[in-house]
């Protein structure tokens, strides 16, 4: 570990840990919510370590607990986690200069507020063991909050009653991170659509309402932000 | 309910279907640009996908739509939360207030 390292982790990890108490009421849900779908403790933490995408575990639950096919699973995921491709190409010149391992170990480590701290300072920096510094502390940082807050949550929830109906707090987790999205109009459109359309389409066989909901809401938000745009030109 | 060991199969597909959007540029590098129209199309999926999820479970109840239900409120409370203040807890706390409220309280 060089010293340009060390120094970079300081001064990321400092950056990111007032943010980062944002993950706990997550984690805390995360672990309840698996446990509620019937999962063993060594199952939920199983999950949690390989798995690591909030987003993706929780929206997969669902879908695991009625038994859909695995790769509806598997579409669903792919689905939640496709911003991170965006995302991915706009931090990748910041990993300029670092080993293929230590690429991935940074791809699997990418969550959003990571990438939300850390991008402008990865881009303008010219020592790529900085940058590797920069990302890799809060990121490992994430990814141990993570996994000790979920901890608590498994063991929390195996004392709570089923009646609480505690599975319910991953459909709230759900809609918190919609919320902010849906304050863009096209964004809005998107969901309202895919909502309905996986609604109406319920009945569909391997529960495939939930994909063409999906494809449905992307067109229509994608549609929505054409004609907005066209609108706004003289 | 009962889960074997295909489980952990289904854990490490989510696994990589998750870990691999965020590795591909970074891993890849500058080599390989993302064509713009699709990185547009790519920004929809996050929300129409957990409003696919979410929204059917809101609405639905014993496969038949219902308007007025407790799981249809909670959400409503929710939402609610989250628009009108920052906290990360005060969502959780209100939905699962009005749907335990719903729920024991009136026995809906």
């Amino acid at each position: 570990m060089t010293s340009s390292f060390r120094t970079g982790a300081r001064e990321g990890f400092a950056a990111f840990l007032p943010l980062s108490v944002g993950l706990v009421p997550w984690a805390l849900v995360m672990g309840m919510a698996m446990i509620s779908t019937g999962f063993s403790p060594l199952q939920a933490m199983g999950m949690n370590v390989i798995v690591f995408a909030g987003t993706a575990q929780l929206g997969t639950l669902p879908l695991i607990a009625a038994e859909a096919p695995i790769w509806l699973i598997i579409m669903t995921a792919l689905a939640l986690n496709l911003r991170f491709v965006i995302f991915s190409a706009a931090i990748a010149p910041g990993f300029r200069g670092t080993r293929l391992a230590e690429r991935w170990l940074a791809g699997h480590l990418l969550t959003d507020g990571v990438f939300a701290v850390c991008l402008d300072k990865m881009l303008h920096n010219d020592d790529p063991r900085w940058r590797l510094g920069y990302f890799l502390a809060p990121a490992a940082w994430s990814w141990l909050l993570w996994q000790v807050f979920a901890l608590i949550g498994i063991l929390a929830a195996a004392y709570i009653p089923r009646q609480w109906s505690l599975e319910f707090m991953a459909n709230i987790a759900l809609i918190v991170l919609l919320v902010p999205m849906a304050r863009v109009r096209p964004m809005l459109i998107a969901a309202i659509i895919g909502g309905t359309s996986a609604t109406l389409l319920r009945n569909l066989p391997l529960r495939l309402g939930v994909i063409v909901g999906i494809c449905a809401g992307i067109a229509a938000g994608f549609a929505a932000e054409n004609i907005e745009h066209r609108n706004k030109q003289p | 309910m009962n889960f074997d060991t295909s489980l952990w199969l289904v854990f490490i597909l989510i696994g990589l279907a998750t870990t691999l959007p965020r590795a591909s540029f970074i891993v890849l590098g500058n080599r390989v640009t993302l064509p713009g129209v699709v990185q547009r199309a790519l920004r929809y999926a996050p929300a129409a996908a957990l409003a696919a999820i979410v929204v059917p479970d809101l609405l639905v109840v014993g496969n038949e739509l219902q308007v007025f239900n407790p799981k249809l409120a909670a959400g409503c409370a929710a939402v609610t939360a989250s628009v009108l203040w920052r906290n990360p807890w005060l969502p959780f706390i209100a939905g699962m207030t009005v749907l335990l409220g719903l729920r024991f309280g009136l026995g809906l």
